[in-house]
């Protein structure tokens, strides 16, 4: 056991007001208002309850430094190696408790001490009339106010009470205090297992684990039925939320479709069940109103985007950050085919072809294959410069790509109407029917955009499955795997890439082309390098190379922030944040794939890595096997083997 | 099954003669295309010599303040074997510290003073940036990489592309989207003339430091214990580790002279592009990545030289091949592309982007 010494928890508080700083400086405090003192604290206390557990524990979050046979790592993401060496968690006896709330106490008083000081150095710098500088005096004053609780003219007038910074003071120390009770509680109780793993284990039964099991199959039905009422014209149960409740409860709603689909057992059930998912995922689009469904058409569209980079990234291993490159390429073929705009490079060479320019020239479905064509196309196109390059240089010269087709859009002036954009693309039609005329009553507009996005991402998935479970889905790991072994084996390196480049970009031609037609109007900052990133973060949050992960991904990433509208400018921070914290904590994502699971499972890869069974041999260790599967697929995939 | 191998085998050879061919065969077409541009359009035009001189001495200057850069991405591929992705956004946060003591010295009117003052006050001012992005540099890697040092090599690459991006908004969320101006203090603003040819005095500033800085660089690595221990670090980590070098400080030492640079270059970028904001290190920062391939990455000389040869050709590029500015970038990603497929290992240094990478 590590004892928790003094200069430790004066670095906890440390570190947990950099932390507060920075979220006082990105201005939190001043948007949550009256509130901001005891969420801080609320965040604090997390804080300190995560550090005290672990400096109880003696393990850090890590991964741990042994040296892999060749001294350089592997490509691989969740590659062995990845387990955390869990030394045992010990109780804390009496002192170590003593010790614990001493220490808690500590950063608490040093984290409100600091943040006492910090606001009353600013609060009287303003009081007193200074000028702090331009950009700080508009952001301080009223984050500095919501976190004292005064108002902001208070501040100004110099006449905040001292008590109120004392209050400060107090409160994060209860803060500290709090989390330190809370790691002494949990050891004391019972000092070998943590409380969830307490629970689970006393429920795992036959009986409860049928029960789980049906309710979370059930789950999604339900959700959807009250959706469906509360859609009903003159049910309201959220007053003017309703819109975005009802958003939040579809988006629970479709991930726990997922779930439901990884609970049934293959056979009868799915058979049954899987349908009904299916036909409760259709009737969405029909039950949602205009937003909802535009958010959800949206979703859908980078879940598309989503399978494609999937195949290039997660299938053949090429980290690809020039992704949107394919996705713009779709989106403009389909609006030079169908919006009024066009392009002296395009009348001449209808001219050539002898076709009179009629607008708009063709349908969605006609301009579907076209803009397929031309994605694939630019996929080989910029698919074979790269042939050779792997990993970093990989993925820096497709961002370049990524970023010369965007610059292409912005400056061809005469091609792409430069940064005016294409206007007024037309809506995707059904045998010859115009969009409107189906699309008023009981589908809006979005909902058609949203049902085209549902079927073609089920087709899109549909193939991606397929390919990765055929000889090409095989090429690509092998080649992922070891380029020159694979090549050794008689993988054909340059088909198998140009394959997965041209498929890939296929999939995000036909995404631009629903996102053409979603938007109406696009331009160039349409298909900026965050259309990328975004796709990339969605598959590695979601869980690399596993299509639910993906939908998963897709819905936290592009939905929740629809939900959460009111921190729109926070969402790129955080989710640059979760990147981060997801690759030291989960690297495989939040649901992997089979595949993964079981090649980090693989016994010649255990061999070779010492170690690498521990996590295995402590399975229901309780805290620290709770702990070894936060950060080691592997330990999961002993476990889904067990519950199968 | 004799012949199905057989087959593998003769598959396997046709694949790797028809990536060769492939790429020759493109890269000549690239090369056939520049060559074609240059004499028809850019050669025509007539510019006068002094216009290719100025030019020239603009592509030294950037090129000067991308080698700061790209010197950092060199330090920390060389002995962590990662691209430091995040390396752009050190360089932005240097050039938004270095605005702020910039206004704090022009509100206390050092800037006006007699020009020693002023000297000192700009040393302050890159001191002051220089700090702030190794503050940046050094949270970077304890918070961001450190954690991922045994993982395999995409996933801190991933954590980079994060770090990135939250770098670039955190500062966006602090000190908004409008740029920030750098104003230049009079006695700097100014420049000399030399025939037809105008040098402004900030570029010479400019140069002069960057070189200087360089040098300065040089001399740690070559000739200190401590540029010894950084050197043995980046030939073999674990051998270092067990003569008595520790490889955790040696890392955070590396991470901090790359950042001390970077931040040095973005104070600098910001007096040349006179306007520094969230977004402003990125694209600096791809180039100067490019000039560390270019030059031969985990190189040191290479990434200088490298990032004077991606300067120059970057100034002179668009009025050479006639067409307009707003397409340098595209020369730098295609020249980036074209090393890595011709020469890899950049101008001078080893086989590293298939092999290592």
């Amino acid at each position: 056991m590590t004892p928790i010494r003094a200069n430790g928890a004066i670095r906890n508080g440390l570190i947990a007001f950099a932390f507060l700083g920075y979220l006082i400086l990105i201005g939190i405090p001043g948007r949550i208002g009256g509130a901001a003192l005891p969420v801080l604290a609320l965040v604090a206390a997390l804080f300190f309850w995560v550090r005290l557990r672990r400096d109880a524990s003696g393990t850090d979050g890590s991964f741990p430094q042994t040296a892999s046979p060749t001294g350089k790592p592997g490509w691989e993401i969740g590659a062995p190696g990845h387990t955390v060496s869990q030394e045992q968690v010990m109780p804390l006896p009496g002192a170590g408790g003593a010790l614990a709330i001493r220490s808690g106490l500590l950063a608490g008083i040093t984290t409100g001490l600091l943040i006492a000081i910090v606001s009353f150095a600013f609060a009287s710098a303003i009081g007193s009339g200074a000028s702090i500088q331009p950009v700080l005096d508009k952001i301080v004053p009223v984050n500095v106010a919501a976190l004292i609780g005064v108002s902001p003219g208070q501040i100004a007038n110099d006449e905040v009470p001292t008590l109120r910074y004392l209050l400060l003071v107090l409160i994060f120390t209860a803060a500290g205090l709090l989390a330190a009770l809370a790691v002494v509680a949990a050891r004391v109780r019972n000092p070998q297992k943590a409380p969830v793993a307490r629970l689970s284990k006393s429920l795992d039964s036959q009986l409860y684990r049928t029960v789980a099991r049906f309710t979370g199959i059930l789950l999604p039905f339900l959700l959807l039925a009250y959706i469906a009422w509360l859609g009903i014209p003159g049910v309201s149960a959220f007053g003017s939320n309703e819109g975005t409740v009802r958003l939040l409860l579809t988006l629970i709603a479709t991930g726990s479709g997922l779930f439901a689909l990884r609970l049934v057992r293959p056979g009868r059930e799915q058979n049954v069940v899987a349908p009904l998912l299916a036909l409760g995922a259709l009737t969405m689009p029909f039950i949602l109103d205009q937003f909802q469904n535009s958010v959800m058409g949206l979703v859908f569209i980078f879940v598309m985007m989503g399978l494609g980079l999937n195949i290039v990234v997660g299938y053949a291993g090429l980290l690809d950050l020039g992704y949107v490159a394919f996705f713009a390429i779709g989106a403009y073929t389909y609006a030079f085919l169908s919006a009024p705009f066009s392009s002296p490079y395009i009348s001449s060479l209808l001219n050539l072809l002898a076709i009179s320019p009629e607008i708009p020239l063709l349908g969605y479905w006609t301009a579907l294959p076209v803009a397929m064509l031309t994605a694939a196309i630019g996929g080989i196109l910029l698919g074979i410069p790269v042939l050779r390059l792997r990993g970093d240089y990989l993925a820096i010269v497709t961002l370049g790509f990524g970023e010369i087709i965007r610059l292409f859009m912005l400056n061809l002036g005469e091609l792409t109407n430069g940064p005016r954009g294409i206007l007024e693309i037309s809506q995707p039609g059904l045998f010859g029917l115009a969009p409107q005329s189906f699309s008023s009553g009981f589908l809006s507009s979005q909902g058609w955009i949203f049902l085209l996005a549902l079927i073609s991402s089920a087709l899109v998935a549909f193939v991606a499955i397929r390919l990765n479970d055929s000889r090409l889905g095989r090429a690509w790991f092998a080649m992922q795997e070891d380029e020159d072994v694979a090549e050794a084996t008689g993988v054909h390196l340059v088909r198998t890439k140009l394959l997965a480049f041209a498929i890939g970009a296929t999939f995000a031609g036909m995404a631009g082309q629903l996102y053409a037609s979603r938007q109406i109007n696009i331009f160039p900052e349409n298909f900026s390098l965050f259309v990328s990133i975004d796709a990339l973060a969605l598959i590695i949050v979601g869980g690399i190379g596993s299509p639910a992960g993906i939908v998963l991904g897709a819905l936290a990433l592009k939905g929740l922030p629809e939900v959460l509208r009111g921190v729109d400018e926070y969402r790129i921070v955080t989710f640059a944040a979760l990147l981060v914290i997801m690759m030291i904590v989960r690297p495989a994502g939040i649901l992997p794939s089979a595949r993964r699971r079981t090649q980090v499972a693989a016994p010649d890869e255990q061999a070779l890595t010492p170690g690498a069974e521990e996590p295995v041999a402590k399975e229901l260790d309780g805290d620290t096997a709770r702990q070894a599967q936060a950060a080691s697929p592997q330990s999961e995939a002993v476990r889904d083997k067990e519950d199968q | 099954m004799a012949p199905s191998r057989l087959t593998a085998q003769v598959a396997g050879v046709n694949g790797k003669t028809a990536l060769r061919f492939l790429l020759r065969a493109f890269g000549a077409a690239i090369l056939v295309l520049v060559i074609w541009r240059v004499t028809t359009v850019g050669l025509a035009e007539g510019y006068p010599a002094s216009f290719w001189i100025s030019q020239a001495l603009n592509g030294l200057v950037l090129g000067g303040v991308y080698a700061l850069v790209a010197l950092g991405y060199t330090l920390v591929y060389g002995i962590l074997f990662m691209i430091n992705f995040a390396h752009g956004e050190v360089m932005m946060i240097g050039g938004i510290a270095g605005f702020f003591a910039l206004q704090f010295s022009q509100a206390r009117g050092w800037l006006e003073g007699p020009w020693p003052v002023v000297v000192v006050a700009l040393l302050l001012i890159m001191l002051f940036g220089m700090a702030a992005s190794v503050l940046i540099g050094v949270t970077l890697e304890r918070l961001a990489y450190r954690p991922l040092r045994q993982a395999p090599r995409l996933v801190p690459l991933i954590s980079a592309i994060g770090a990135s991006l939250f770098l670039q908004y955190s500062v966006l969320l602090i000190f908004g989207v409008s740029p920030h101006s750098y104003r230049k203090p009079a006695l700097i603003s100014g420049g000399m003339r030399m025939g037809d040819v105008f040098i402004p005095y900030t570029g010479a500033i400019i140069f002069v430091t960057s070189i200087l800085l360089m040098l300065a660089l040089y001399f740690i690595i070559q000739r200190t214990k401590l540029g010894r221990a950084m050197r043995a670090v980046a030939e073999d980590r674990a051998t270092a580790s067990l003569m008595g070098v520790d490889v955790n400080a040696v890392i955070v030492i590396t991470f901090m002279l790359g950042s001390a640079l970077a931040g040095a270059a973005g104070v600098m970028l910001g007096f040349h592009n006179t306007v520094v904001k969230f977004n402003s290190g990125f694209v600096p920062g791809l180039k100067a990545f490019t000039a560390a391939v270019l030059g031969g990455i985990g190189n040191i000389p290479g990434a200088m030289f490298g990032a004077l040869i991606l300067g120059l050709i970057e100034a002179i590029g668009p009025s050479a091949l006639g067409i307009p500015t707003e397409y340098k970038d595209v020369i730098a990603f295609t020249l980036l592309v074209l090393i890595l497929i011709f020469r890899p290992s950049g101008l001078f240094g080893e086989v590293l982007s298939e092999k290592k990478a």
